[in-house]
């Protein structure tokens, strides 16, 4: 028995062995001297990203990117990179979201690039350089943007004799039509995470935070936000919308039965209908998102950067590679391809693919509405460097709005609260 | 190291060596036949309560794609299909499926032979030899178990990144070869079932402290087995430290890997698939759990009673 | 030579014997808990201080006990550590009563089948926590549950996603999970009661469930005690289920644990105030243990 333990073990220390030395060394950068190939390494998550990569290596040898797919996105992802930077071990590059790129920043994880990106300045609009910097400095790339439409069932609109709307106001009056044709059906399901619901807000210009000299202004108490909130409050109140969590297989059930009429959400919405709801398929429809009465402006709900971190040994290097990821006509047809993004780059934005009629969506190229409506991005916003707590608090005080334990404008004063505390908690100038 | 905690509650055992199991019916009681309907109908609903979550799992796994969440939940589709689900479940990703077992199983079993060794090794010191600081050694590894390993895995992370170590198989498999309750378990059973007698006679026949060691292992024999089985679940069911420590899908256990398809939520990877995986997944467990039954069942009769 | 010379000279020897089986496994032990424990702990002792926008990068400087007592001021902590307390007394009692009585009844004398029923009531125990939480969150899942959707064809409306029904929810998961483990535990200890302290108290005319109670459950009393207090450890650091269960019911609150407040410090890289709520969580946890344990103790000898 002891001779066979002993093997058994043997065994299993070779073994373990072996694949610690198949699996030994991610997460860091190899290169060692300037004149060989260098070595950058890039953690992402979109899908399409590791094609992109595979295309730039295959025409730029003395580059070598080395991407590895982070599991998940969101928190999981963030945590992770901020981890490593603390251990000294990130990577070079990574994919961070523009929500979360102040936090990056305030946690002084990232590096300055701005003279890298000079030259191609005018490749990206302001209002999304600012998304990766303050004060005009860049600490990495824009890959896309999203802007938010409303995407319909074209069929039920019109056998309903329901108009789209086109303002807020209107929206809600189509609301109550579409439930008294349809008792089971209602016009779209309750937006309560808390980063599709910002785009929202951005869109009436009710900025989260601001920057007041040197300190960070907190608003997300304010009276826009009051107004977007009471608005969704209300048509939740009055029984017009659904209310299942955002991202479930229930919502999605419904939108492939036709009990929930349509979405308004950012680009990527797309995707996620397309890739969910296939019974309908042909029967969507995408046309611009509801205005705020006469004011013609769109909200913006995701969209990602590479991120240049620090401790990045070749930062001019990544930053060339960042620069062609998203502006490549090459890299970003097949950005768009597999993940349905809408490029911030000018010369992305002018890129074949975005013309192509979407069978899915009855054939309409709705990527051109996108475009358009890309342009109408309402500039007044600014993200925090507390957003985990600030997402977290929202998250749970939306939460509780479906099972009536709360009100949107509860879950705003909550998180207005909870950011000023996080802020301060953390040692950053606040004013009023 | 380990999230479970909930790990077995023994304590000196009472009994040595040899030991007969109590007979099921004593010859001085009857049995009372609607008794023991009522006994086997409780003991049946339990079972239900107890099966029924895990029936969900095989019958899910059974449904094509996107029947999940329609028609009987608790029973089967229009088709059988779990022959496709499996299939599709070891495509996916470039069948990163079979990687992820393997992992799992590398970790665990991996983690499972070495911790028990280690910890039997320590907790026989511990019962046989009186050295200066036993008791303050013993006092700090149980007290271990007390600690919330959670959130110790974020230091845990920054010493191994230190070292380099962060995102290589030897970031999980080190915390996974102490088991301060291996270490408990096993001074209690060396304690009981070495007779000191052994060792002496032992060293007086001249053998090496090692040697005698390899002898007493064969006594310790089903606390080890004991060890290793908790062992190789607590591993097996770790989520958090993995999913920290590495990067690196190819290096990630099964665990990780389906949770990290939940969240893509239902889209490139169907719910359908992360479940078929989540019953696929089951089957070692259960296997080894069934195999290792009789010794497991022993070891633990040892431990559990003062 | 003197006594004393050689009892040390003994004691050198047994160090000598044991250090080669003790220091392997010590090592590991100190570099996996004691290294990092004791990181978390000096941590909690430290804040980061930033100026103006915080861009220009922070320092980490002394903090004295201010963690600590934001941790107190902290009242979604608090509320976390009062939530599994909560959870706590509802679902430990219940599910030790369960294995007990489940062990009692495979081991008496009137139950068959007794080895499906073991590996039927451990089957749950095999499946990984997170496994278990993502069956049971499709399970508890609004329209789309089986079981909601039974109760509906007849009529009756349940969530298990209400802000009252979740701390019975997540209960459930953990009782249908860990109660096979003890009982089995619990059943072992059983077999390790002699037959004739048995069959001595049926002699006596002490048979049947009176036997067990009276009899069987003060023998395994340590067996009791210690699943009592690893179960107490567990709860109080949940945290799969309710993360899992968060998929199905987003009015459970980021912080509705306390493993699960520490780690969102964590994640908006406020790592000092995480070490401090964790050491305070540590301090719980042992306190409770050693209550536990001396409460029995104090038991057993009265």
């Amino acid at each position: 028995m002891v001779k066979r333990t002993a093997r058994l073990i043997a065994a299993a220390v070779a073994a373990a062995a072996g694949i610690a030395l198949a699996g030994c060394g991610g997460g860091d950068d190899a290169g060692t001297q300037a004149s060989g190939p260098v070595d950058v390494t890039f953690w992402g998550w979109a899908a399409g990203y590791d094609k992109s990569v595979a295309l730039w290596n295959e025409s730029h040898p003395d580059i070598h990117v080395k991407y590895e797919a982070l599991p998940s996105g969101g928190q999981t992802g963030y945590d992770k990179m901020l981890t490593a930077a603390k251990a000294g071990t990130a990577p070079c590059l990574a994919q961070v979201g523009y929500e979360t790129f102040s936090t990056f920043l305030a946690a002084s994880v990232l590096q300055d690039v701005s003279q890298y990106v000079k030259a191609q300045r005018a490749e990206f609009p302001d209002w999304v350089w600012n998304n990766v910097g303050v004060g005009g400095a860049a600490y990495g790339v824009p890959v896309d943007t999203a802007p938010m439409a409303m995407f319909y069932r074209a069929d039920l609109f019109k056998n309903a004799n329901i108009a789209i709307p086109k303002t807020w106001e209107e929206f809600a009056t189509a609301a109550a039509a579409v439930k008294a044709a349809n008792p089971q059906a209602r016009i779209m399901n309750l937006p309560t995470d808390p980063y599709l619901y910002s785009g929202f807000a951005w869109q009436h210009g009710a900025s989260w935070f601001g920057v007041k000299g040197d300190s960070w202004t907190v608003s997300i108490d304010s009276a826009a936000n009051a107004e977007v909130g009471q608005y969704w409050q209300g048509l939740f109140t009055q029984g017009l919308v659904t209310s299942y969590p955002a991202f479930d297989a229930a919502l999605y059930s419904a939108w492939n039965k036709g009990e929930v009429w349509s979405e308004v959400g950012p680009v990527w919405s797309a995707s996620l209908i397309r890739d969910n709801a296939g019974d309908s398929a042909g029967k969507w429809a995408v046309a611009p998102m509801p205005r705020w009465g006469t004011t013609d402006a769109v909200g913006n709900s995701g969209g990602s950067s590479t991120a240049v971190m620090k401790g990045c040994k070749y930062p001019k290097q990544a930053t060339e590679f960042a620069l062609w990821m998203s502006t490549n006509d090459q890299s970003v047809s097949n950005l768009i391809a597999s993940a349905a993004i809408l490029p911030a780059s000018k010369s992305g934005l002018a890129n074949a693919a975005l013309d192509k009629p979407e069978s899915y969506y009855g054939g309409q190229p709705i990527y051109q509405l996108f475009r358009d409506e890309s342009a109408k991005v309402n500039a007044n916003w600014q993200w925090g460097p507390v957003m985990s707590a600030t997402a977290a608090s929202l998250g749970d005080g939306l939460g509780k709005v479906p099972t009536k334990g709360g009100t949107y404008q509860d879950a705003l004063s909550g998180t207005q609260k909870a950011t000023l505390s996080a802020l301060q908690a953390q040692g950053f100038s606040v004013s009023k | 190291m380990t999230t479970t905690l909930q790990t077995p509650a023994p304590t000196e055992p009472v009994v040595t060596a040899t030991r007969r199991r109590r007979p099921r019916t004593s010859p001085l009681t009857t049995v009372n036949p609607a008794t023991r309907l009522l006994v086997l109908l409780v003991m049946s609903l339990f079972a239900v309560y107890f099966l029924v979550p895990v029936w969900w799992l095989v019958v899910s796994a059974t449904k094509g794609q996107g029947e999940l969440f329609s028609g009987n939940g608790f029973w089967f589709g229009g088709h059988f299909a779990l022959v496709d689900n499996v299939q599709t479940l070891f495509r996916a990703q470039g069948g990163i499926y079979s990687r992820w077992l393997l992992n799992s199983l590398m970790y665990a079993v991996g983690g499972g032979i070495v911790s028990t060794l280690l910890a039997s090794m320590c907790g026989y010191a511990l019962a046989k030899f009186s050295f200066p600081g036993r008791e303050a050694v013993f006092g700090t590894v149980l007290a271990a178990v007390l600690l919330p390993a959670p959130v110790l895995a974020i230091p845990l992370y920054l010493v191994f990144s230190y070292t380099g170590t962060v995102n290589t198989f030897w970031a999980v498999f080190i915390p996974s070869i102490v088991s301060p309750f291996g270490v408990y378990l096993s001074r209690i059973y060396a304690a009981s079932s070495v007779p000191d007698q052994l060792i002496e006679a032992g060293r007086l026949d001249g053998a090496g402290e090692f040697r005698i060691f390899t002898i007493g292992v064969r006594l310790m024999a089903p606390a080890m087995v004991t060890i290793f089985l908790f062992q190789f679940v607590a591993i097996w069911t770790n989520f958090l430290l993995p999913s920290l420590m590495l990067a690196d899908t190819s290096l990630q256990p099964v665990t990780v890997g389906l949770v990290s398809w939940r969240e893509l939520q239902g889209y490139p990877i169907s719910y359908t698939t992360v479940v078929t995986g989540a019953l696929v997944s089951v089957i070692p467990v259960v296997a080894m759990f069934l195999s290792l039954q009789s010794f497991w069942s022993k070891g633990l009769a040892t431990g559990a009673v003062k | 030579m003197s006594h004393v010379t050689i009892r040390r000279r003994g004691r050198a020897r047994e160090l000598r014997r044991a250090a080669p089986f003790v220091l392997p496994f010590l090592v590991l032990f100190v570099v996996v808990y004691l290294i990092p424990a004791g990181y978390s702990v000096v941590q909690s002792f430290f804040a980061v201080k930033r100026s103006g926008l915080g861009l220009g990068g922070a320092e980490t400087v002394f903090a004295g006990l201010d963690n600590y007592t934001r941790v107190f001021h902290d009242g979604e902590f608090l509320g976390s550590l009062g939530r599994v307390a909560f959870i706590g007394l509802i679902q430990v009692p219940v599910m030790l009563g369960i294995a007990l009585i489940l062990a009692l009844l495979i081991d008496s004398s009137v139950s068959a089948g007794r080895k499906f029923f073991r590996v039927a009531y451990f089957l749950p125990y095999g499946l990984p926590g997170v496994i278990a939480a993502l069956v049971w969150s499709f399970l508890y899942a609004p329209t789309l549950s089986p079981v909601t959707r039974l109760f509906a064809s007849m009529g009756i409306h349940v969530s298990f996603v209400t802000d009252g029904a979740l701390p019975f929810s997540i209960a459930n998961i953990l009782t249908w999970a860990w109660t096979g483990y003890n009982t089995i535990l619990i059943y072992s200890a059983l077999q390790a009661i002699p037959e004739e302290t048995m069959e001595a108290a049926a002699l006596d005319g002490c048979s049947g469930w009176k036997a067990a109670l009276l009899i069987k459950v003060p023998l395994i009393r340590p067996a009791l005690l210690l699943t009592l207090v690893f179960s107490i450890i567990g709860t109080a650091q949940l945290y799969n289920e309710p993360v899992t269960m968060k998929a199905v019911a987003p009015n459970l609150p980021s912080t509705y644990t306390p493993i699960m407040a520490a780690l969102r410090s964590l994640s908006s890289n406020d790592f000092n105030y995480a070490a401090a709520q964790s050491v305070v969580l540590g301090a719980v946890i042992c306190v409770l243990s050693v209550l536990v344990f001396r409460a029995s103790a104090r038991s057993v000898e009265s």
